[in-house]
């Protein structure tokens, strides 16, 4: 079998784990919280997903152009009411309010949504075309993909030459430094949250018509999340897209080439080796958190 | 007139003790309500509600303590100590997973207090000794065996495992090895996976380069759908899919008519055989809840119907097992007995069913004296 078949799945499946990462890189690097109920925010953009698709009979894809101001707006009133009281105590604090709100979420979905998997079925749901005779490419995995890298560009665009984008990095930088150069770091702080949940909800909207949706969905990839951050540098946007992307193909390699039982064991193992040689992350800045 | 009213409410006082003594029956049922497996865990729990009810419909009352494990084997103990020590249960349906369901059975001898598992399928559960532990379903190894069975007639010659690592998934294919290995199968891929991941397309291209004549599945629920949909997407077409229980045997799986459509998969139960008041369950069951009843839905409301009746004739733990071991039963589940056979111990040798998706309908297509449809071979998209 062909090395570019797991390559190629990796790399788009990794798409979208990036953006999960970045959401979180994102708001840890703002504010400097580690978000522990970004997993339950995908969730919701899935449930946001699947009920514009059965509901409104908008393509998930598109339903994007809906559920993207509704996360932002979502994470925006999230972190004026409840984290920004949180944002100079102890870390465990920040992470008991974070694990809780999530706890929150997830178990009220299960109650409203009951604990059944809501299955998105679109008409390419299960397509895909064949590159190069024999690898397949998956069609909406792929689309994916390509929404994921057009997010990317545009937040990029957005972080580097906006003044609301420079003001939040160098919110990032520090702190202390940009409030005193008048920046309303309170403000930025819920642009950063709201922008991170803005791309949590993305991702699980991206992942619904080729995952399953359920009220617990989301805790699988907040780890994932959570590693892809640590592994590109806590508070990289770019560590966590190349994170994300890395943990994609290592995944697909492993389970091609030893056994998918195994695909955890080789993330974990490289994760720590990171941690080990370059304790910031790949792309973390030296002497950061 | 003011006496008349003490007069009635100590009369109330007084009769209260002895109503609640004649109500004393108490039976615990653990079960999955919350986690992964939360969605079968529903079936089982509306199970057993019909079976309370219809018991009360004739007569008997019970209390019934509900315990959640969340499948996790951790808590599904602790909830048996706890009906077992504070509310005095005499005996205990459940819990559903087969993770949680060993480890129950393991104590069960310790507190003397008998549990009837209803669906779990790792045969170890039965396989050592226990006295107080029944099972009221088939074991694993009966799951390939049947699906074996069912496609011996065809010759096939190679065959690919996929699924779970979980303690059902696990089971069920090295029981099925060893299966195949009496029919002359060769084994050509073994993939174990992590159940929730988003991407199995690296296992199934594995598994597609290697051209089995049969793919061997095992998943719960969703995870069904999604090996599914990857393997259309990839291509993979053997001459049969066989999925070993639960995730290919949901009502949402056999919908998806795209990817569902001529998967084989074994089974405890379907509405469609001739045992006593299946179809009539079937019926009451879909009026009840709107949704097909899938096997577990059976399992929990036989394994809880004959846990009351019996309790209820037999008011100590002790009495309770002698006349679980002693006793047989006939109903929805076909006949019932706990046996041993074979290295089992209280095992109900239960035969199980092969059906088959066709055109978005579970048709039951052997033993062939249960079934009104012909498997259909090879699988075509």
């Amino acid at each position: 079998m062909s090395f570019l078949q797991p390559l190629i799945s990796g790399i788009l499946t990794g798409g979208v784990y990036a953006l999960a990462g970045i959401g979180m890189s994102l708001v840890f690097g703002v504010m400097n919280i580690s978000n522990f109920a970004h997993g339950d925010l995908m969730m919701l953009g899935m449930y946001l997903a699947f009920f514009s698709f059965t509901l409104l009979h908008i393509d998930p894809y598109i339903s994007l152009v809906l559920i993207i101001p509704i996360a932002f707006m979502f994470g925006y009133m999230m972190e004026k009411v409840f984290i920004n009281r949180v944002i100079h105590h102890p870390h465990q604090n920040q992470i008991l309010l974070t694990v809780g709100l999530g706890l929150i979420m997830s178990n009220t979905a299960l109650l409203a949504f009951t604990s059944d998997p809501k299955i998105l079925t679109t008409t390419y749901s299960s397509s895909a075309f064949n590159l190069f005779g024999d690898i397949s490419v998956s069609v909406p995995l792929l689309l994916s993909f390509l929404i994921t890298c057009l997010i990317t560009v545009i937040l990029y665009l957005f972080l580097s030459k906006t003044a609301t984008g420079m003001a939040l990095r160098a919110t990032s930088q520090n702190r202390e430094a940009a409030q005193l150069m008048g920046i309303n770091v309170a403000k930025m702080s819920a642009i950063a949250f709201g922008i991170g949940t803005a791309l949590a909800a993305t991702a699980g909207a991206l992942i619904a018509p080729t995952y399953y949706i359920h009220p617990l969905a989301g805790h699988s990839f907040l780890l994932k999340a959570f590693t892809i951050c640590v592994l590109g540098g806590l508070g990289s946007v770019v560590g966590a897209g190349v994170g994300g992307i890395i943990i994609g193909v290592v995944e697909a390699m492993s389970s091609t080439y030893l056994s998918s039982d195994w695909k955890d064991v080789i993330v974990f193992v490289i994760f720590l080796a990171v941690l080990l040689f370059r304790p910031q992350g790949l792309f973390g800045k030296k002497g950061g958190q | 007139m003011k006496n008349k009213f003490v007069s009635i409410v100590a009369g109330a006082l007084l009769a209260f003790p002895l109503l609640a003594q004649a109500a004393p029956l108490k039976i615990g049922f653990i079960n999955s309500i919350t986690g992964k497996e939360a969605q079968i865990g529903e079936n089982l729990t509306n199970g057993a509600t019909m079976a309370i009810e219809d018991l009360k419909a004739k007569g008997i009352q019970v209390e019934l303590i509900k315990e959640d494990d969340g499948g996790d084997p951790k808590n599904a103990l602790a909830a048996y100590e706890k009906l077992v020590t504070r509310d005095g249960v005499i005996g205990v349906v459940g819990p559903y997973t087969s993770g949680c369901a060993n480890v129950v059975a393991s104590r069960a001898d310790q507190y003397q207090v008998p549990l009837l598992v209803p669906a779990a399928a790792k045969e170890e559960i039965t396989m050592k000794g226990y006295k107080n532990v029944f099972r009221l379903n088939a074991p694993a190894n009966v799951y390939s065996k049947v699906l074996m069975d069912a496609v011996k007639a065809y010759k096939p010659k190679t065959i690919a495992y996929v699924y779970a690592a979980t303690d059902f998934g696990v089971s069920t294919v090295k029981t099925a090895q060893e299966n195949a290995l009496k029919m002359g199968l060769r084994e050509v891929a073994n993939e174990k996976y992590q159940q929730g991941q988003p991407d199995y397309r690296s296992s199934l291209s594995k598994v597609k380069a290697a051209n089995p004549d049969l793919v061997f599945l095992v998943s719960y629920d969703a995870d069904a759908i999604l090996l599914m949909r990857q393997a259309k997407e990839i291509g993979l077409t053997p001459k049969a899919f066989l999925g070993a229980g639960a995730g290919y045997t949901t009502a949402q799986f056999s919908q998806q008519t795209e990817i569902s459509n001529l998967v084989v998969s074994a089974t405890q139960w379907t509405d469609d055989v001739n045992w006593t008041g299946a179809a009539d369950f079937g019926r009451r069951y879909k009026a009840k809840y709107a949704k097909e009843p899938s096997y577990h839905a059976a399992c929990a409301y036989e394994a809880m119907r004959i846990m009351v009746e019996t309790a209820s004739r037999n008011n100590t733990s002790a009495n309770l097992r002698a006349a679980l071991k002693a006793g047989s039963w006939n109903g929805i589940f076909g006949p019932v007995k706990f046996a041993s056979y074979g290295g089992f111990t209280n095992q109900n040798n239960h035969s199980m069913l092969v059906q088959q998706i066709q055109s978005g309908k579970y048709e039951t297509v052997y033993p062939a004296q249960f079934s009104k449809k012909k498997l259909v071979y090879p699988f075509k998209r």
